[in-house]
């Protein structure tokens, strides 16, 4: 399971929080209540981590033992230098920006308008966050179907309406953009729930006092609703994010990365050159980067946490 | 402070909310689930999965990666094995094509959970035999369910060797084919008294008859998958340089040896094809399917495989051997094998290796039913006989077994592989205009220099 | 112009009735926009479940009118795949999975909300540390790990790298500490260990947190793709998605065929959903964790 993202709430002073009746110290129950956790964390997150940035230094394979010959920086100097490394970084990069704004977008907007509705929100909730619930693989096999060409809905209804529809997953132009169409309709819900969340934590006499005063439902929202829910904007938009750079699944049952490694994202990069050319150490490398790359959104986002705070 | 509220009106809320959801309904739903899962399913493969179960005795796993035509008469072949060994439980898999098969395969036997036997193509098997991933098949192995390596195809089994170890037995070999419409090639002048093609053997006369197909037709000359396809311009391209004696790698894919002028000469041709409105440039492999089957075209250049499918459609063709543009006497053609290969076993189990051999054997002796899917078979038992000479179209091509160009060696190269790929986009560009000869040419031979200064992971 | 002070509270009814139609007819655009993109948005599930009902002839004709509607895809699927296999295996993991990252997480939390012990800010920080290692980027070293403990292939080393979820501890956390400490004072004078306060008063009073977070970690392992892809090589013991995913079953373009699998694929997690719908939403709403 991933574990970068999180919702929690920030509370002041969390960590301070310590016992308050005795101050004697609990060391050994803690560490036996500890103790499960703390035995696979070592084990199976933060030992294989540790692993993987020794073997990044070494030209380790996966069908042979041991770590290989020792390769200095030799695999990082690599991945800089390749091509297929950056372009997958930055096919990951694109499918985020397609994917972001949408998801951000529509999401808000469909809450907002579920928000006011007063019939059928579970209508809403189930329409929009049931794909979210489907594995990638129902997803995938559903949407290539929808795109399949000439045979497929989307042609022949677009056929109905006079337009010819692109080859939707064979085009390298358009591949891209059908995988993140593919993927707004699969999470939207997920963004969709969360703002509903924060729309519901918004108080009503709020609205009531500027109805009294004469304001629009459109000056409502521009000045009540969107900046309160500033907080969980900035939530969504680093998990999207997040979400977005770590995206697989989809490509792999789509389009393979192709056509042409069009749509080869960073993740699959690594995937291929570790378990389909057995270059171990390499992809540990890139492994390596690509973390790098998640901590610094990670970091963005933690100083963004902060200065709400502050602010709050 | 509001956000605090916010956190403490949830708690409460989520505290209601729970009085719907008590933990034991929820167990209860999922223990309703598992029970019906499990009953459904059988409880072996729960125990393997929990670590403590074997695989049944007198079970055998095969895996493959045949869809469409292939895939129905691998399933014929299967169903008689099955009915000629009913005490053998046989478990047949068909994974998705390509890498993805490759890597499943090459994961499943690093984690000692290997299919006993396992379709490979011969270019990839031997990534697969450097790996160690793969059995050795000894002569005593194969005499002892009938099989002598001389009654396998030559050229076939002599690429497949590694140091003169043997372990793949190939199935076929399918070449780069061209299929022709032969009511358009009639209109079309191109048929001889017979009826046959009259041989296409350079350039001109290529590029000739492709010109009158497209008068009858009044759309296209001939069809090739070039978008979203690297395969088939790969094949297209290899077998026309393979002719003028052109080699891609050399020292085990460590060196790119591409010969600028002859892949020049191949790829400016090629643009030509194009760029004259012969063949269409923007067609993927649906596409041009679709368009030979509905007789938009007279020349159909692909794999053999797709012989099925215009059977299917009820299409007027035949088919033959890819042209020989510039090979003169001697004749090449991109081709690979199907193989038949025994993945490496933590625990060897002689028992289950003999087993597998049978179904090795089962296959060959079915080659009848495999050929009819248009693979040239390599059990000369059989390819020798009558019944395939008979047997046409295919007999047509048999002989571009002979001049099989199996893909160069190299850890990065075969089937489906990042060689294939890196090569087989850059002449797309060039097919469907988008980059000249030169230009491609330089892309490929940087991209495939990187891969051939990659240190060997094998 | 001249306006009568009597006239005045009229007015300003009139104003606030104006406003109320407005506010109504704005209320009625948004909630026929609405319904529009939801009925958009239910399209490709109601074309996938049309089409697992069509026989495979009818699926080249783009219609959602059935002819002859029938079950046979579904048959076809259930006989020649393993989907019933992969369901069970999904099932197992899932549920190792989810009851183990709430064993593991709520001790782990309890730990750190209720008792008071030498280097707690360390272990803190490990776990906050975790948070922000995406899984993904531990597939090499981990596979590796599993092949050297000889645990490939089995439900195991799928489940060992979920349950350490470090964002589970949080919120265990966060929600101990929400509670009050009266409770715990009122037991420890009862003569109650940690154990017996975890057990007895902390874990009853924690449903919310517990059901959001099997929730999350069921959904989540459920679906998840890359590691069991890696890890389950055999397809007896596969994943629904690994096994949808990988195993073609000689389909090809037998559409009704492969929608049936898609909406086999489909219905346990929906049939939960369906049944919980309310608390699969706050849940994840409220812990907002997401893969």
């Amino acid at each position: 399971m991933s574990t970068t993202e999180t919702a929690v709430r920030p509370r002041s002073g969390t960590s301070e929080s310590g016992p308050v009746s005795k101050p004697k110290s609990n060391g050994l129950p803690a560490f036996g209540f500890l103790a499960p956790f703390l035995v696979l964390y070592l084990a199976f997150i933060i030992g294989p981590g540790l692993y993987g940035l020794l073997m990044s230094f070494f030209d380790t394979s996966l069908v042979q033992p041991g770590l290989g010959t020792f390769a200095g920086f030799g695999n990082y100097a690599e991945a800089f230098q390749s091509s297929d490394f950056w372009a997958g970084l930055w096919h990951t990069v694109w499918f985020t920006i397609l994917t972001t704004p949408p998801l951000i977008i529509l999401a808000f907007v469909f809450a907002l308008l579920a928000d006011r509705a007063k019939h059928g929100r579970w209508f809403f909730r189930l329409a929009f966050f049931m794909p979210y619930i489907l594995p990638s693989a129902v997803v995938a096999l559903i949407w290539i179907f929808l795109y399949t060409p000439e045979l497929g809905l989307l042609d022949t209804g677009l056929a109905k309406l006079g337009m010819t529809a692109p080859n939707w997953l064979g085009d390298p132009n358009w591949a891209m953009p059908s995988l993140a169409i593919t993927t707004i309709w699969w999470t939207l819900g997920f963004n969709f729930v969360l703002y509903l969340a924060g729309l519901q934590d918004i108080p009503r006499d709020l609205y009531e006092a500027s109805a009294m005063d004469g304001a629009t439902p459109w000056q409502q929202i521009w000045k009540i609703t969107v900046p309160l829910l500033g907080r969980t904007t900035t939530l969504v938009v680093v998990l999207q994010v997040i979400a977005s750079l770590k995206v697989f699944d989809q490509m792999y049952i789509m389009t393979q990365g192709g056509p042409n490694f069009a749509t080869r994202s960073v993740l699959q990069y690594i995937y291929d050159e570790g378990f389909t050319n057995f270059r171990t150490g390499y992809a540990a490398a890139a492994s390596m980067l690509f973390f790098v790359v998640i901590l610094a959104v990670s970091a963005v986002w933690f100083g963004i946490v902060r200065r709400q705070q502050k602010e709050a | 402070m509001s956000s605090h509220l916010a956190w403490f009106r949830r708690q409460r809320h989520s505290l209601a909310m729970t009085s719907y959801l008590s933990r034991r309904a929820l167990l209860r739903g999922v223990v309703g689930l598992g029970a019906g899962a499990t009953l459904a399913g059988c409880s072996t493969p729960v125990l393997s999965g929990l670590g403590t179960g074997g695989d049944a005795a007198g079970s055998l796993a095969y895996w493959n990666l045949f869809g469409g035509g292939d895939g129905v008469r691998m399933t014929q072949m299967i169903d008689a094995y099955r009915a000629a060994n009913p005490a053998i439980d046989l478990k047949a898999v068909t994974l998705a094509w390509g890498n993805p098969y490759y890597t499943k395969l090459s994961l499943a036997t690093l984690g000692g959970k290997p299919p006993d036997m396992a379709v490979a193509h011969l270019t990839r098997a031997k990534t697969l035999v450097a790996a160690d991933l793969l059995e050795e098949l000894t002569t005593e192995d194969l005499a002892g369910v009938g099989i002598s390596p001389d009654q396998l195809d030559q050229t076939a089994w002599k690429a497949g060797l590694v140091d003169g170890k043997a372990y793949a037995v190939p199935l076929d070999t399918h070449p780069f084919v061209m299929f022709y419409n032969t009511d358009i090639c009639e209109k079309a002048g191109l048929l001889d008294s017979s009826g046959a093609l009259t041989p296409l053997d350079s350039p001109e006369k290529f590029t000739e008859a492709l010109r009158k197909a497209k008068e009858v037709t009044k759309a296209y000359g001939g069809v090739v998958a070039i978008t979203a396809d690297t395969s088939t311009p790969w094949r297209m391209f290899q077998s026309w340089y393979g002719q003028l004696g052109g080699e891609v790698l050399a020292d085990e894919g460590r060196q790119v040896v591409i010969d600028d002028a002859k892949a020049t000469q191949v790829l400016s041709f090629m643009q030509s094809l194009t760029t004259q409105g012969l063949v269409p440039p923007t067609l993927d492999y649906a596409g041009s399917v679709a368009a030979f089957a509905t007789g938009q075209a007279g020349f159909y250049f692909q794999g053999e495989w797709e012989i099925s499918t215009f059977q299917t459609a009820k299409t007027p063709f035949s088919m033959t051997l890819f042209p020989n543009l510039y090979g003169g006497g001697k004749y090449a053609v991109q081709a690979d094998s199907h193989t038949l290969v025994i993945p490496k076993q933590h625990r060897p189990d002689p028992e289950r290796k003999k087993r597998a051999l049978g179904l090795i054997k089962s296959f060959l002796d079915q080659s009848k039913t495999w050929a009819e899917g248009g693979h040239v078979p390599a059990w000369l038992p059989f390819r020798d006989s009558a019944e395939f000479k008979a047997l046409t179209p295919q007999s047509n091509y048999a002989a571009a077994a002979e001049g099989a160009v199996y893909d160069p060696d190299g850890w990065y190269s075969g089937s489906g592989s990042n060689f294939e790929i890196v090569t087989g986009s850059n002449i797309a560009t060039v097919l469907n205009g988008q980059q000249q000869p030169a230009v491609a040419l330089a892309q490929m031979r940087s991209a495939l220099t990187n891969l051939a200064r990659t240190a060997s992971p094998i | 112009m001249a306006v009568d002070a009597p006239e005045r509270p009229t007015a300003v009814r009139a104003d606030i009735a104006r406003a109320d139609s407005r506010t109504k007819i704005f209320n009625r655009v948004c909630a026929g926009v609405l319904i529009a993109f939801a009925l958009i948005w239910l399209i490709p599930i109601a074309w996938a479940l049309d089409t697992a009902f069509k026989p495979n002839e009818e699926t080249t004709a783009t219609r959602w009118l059935i002819d002859n509607p029938t079950f046979d895809a579904f048959g076809r699927v259930l006989r020649d795949t393993d989907i019933l296999r992969w369901f069970g295996s999904s099932l197992i993991i899932a549920t190792i999975t989810a009851l183990g990252v709430v064993i593991v997480a709520s001790m782990a939390g309890f730990a750190l909300s209720r008792m008071r012990f030498k280097y707690r800010n360390v272990v803190f920080w490990l776990v906050l540390a975790g948070i922000m290692i995406p899984g993904q980027v531990l597939i090499v070293p981990q596979f590796r790990e599993m092949d050297s403990l000889g645990i490939l292939n089995t439900f195991w080393a799928v489940s060992a790298p979920q349950i350490p979820t470090a964002i589970a501890v949080f919120i265990f956390k966060q929600f101990f500490d929400g509670l009050p400490r009266e409770l715990d004072e009122v037991a420890r004078v009862d003569g109650a260990g940690f154990w017996r306060i975890y057990r007895g008063v902390i874990m009853p009073l924690s449903r919310p947190a517990i059901s959001a977070v099997v929730i999350f970690a069921f959904v989540q392992s459920w679906n998840d793709l890359l590691w069991p892809l890696l890890v389950l090589s055999n397809p007896d013991i596969m994943t629904i998605p690994v096994g949808l995913a990988t195993v073609q079953g000689s389909f090809g373009i037998r559409y009704a065929d492969v929608m049936a699998s898609a909406v086999l694929g489909a219905i346990p997690l929906v049939a939960v959903f369906l049944l919980f719908q309310k608390n699969i939403v706050e849940g994840i709403a409220g812990t907002g964790l997401k893969g």
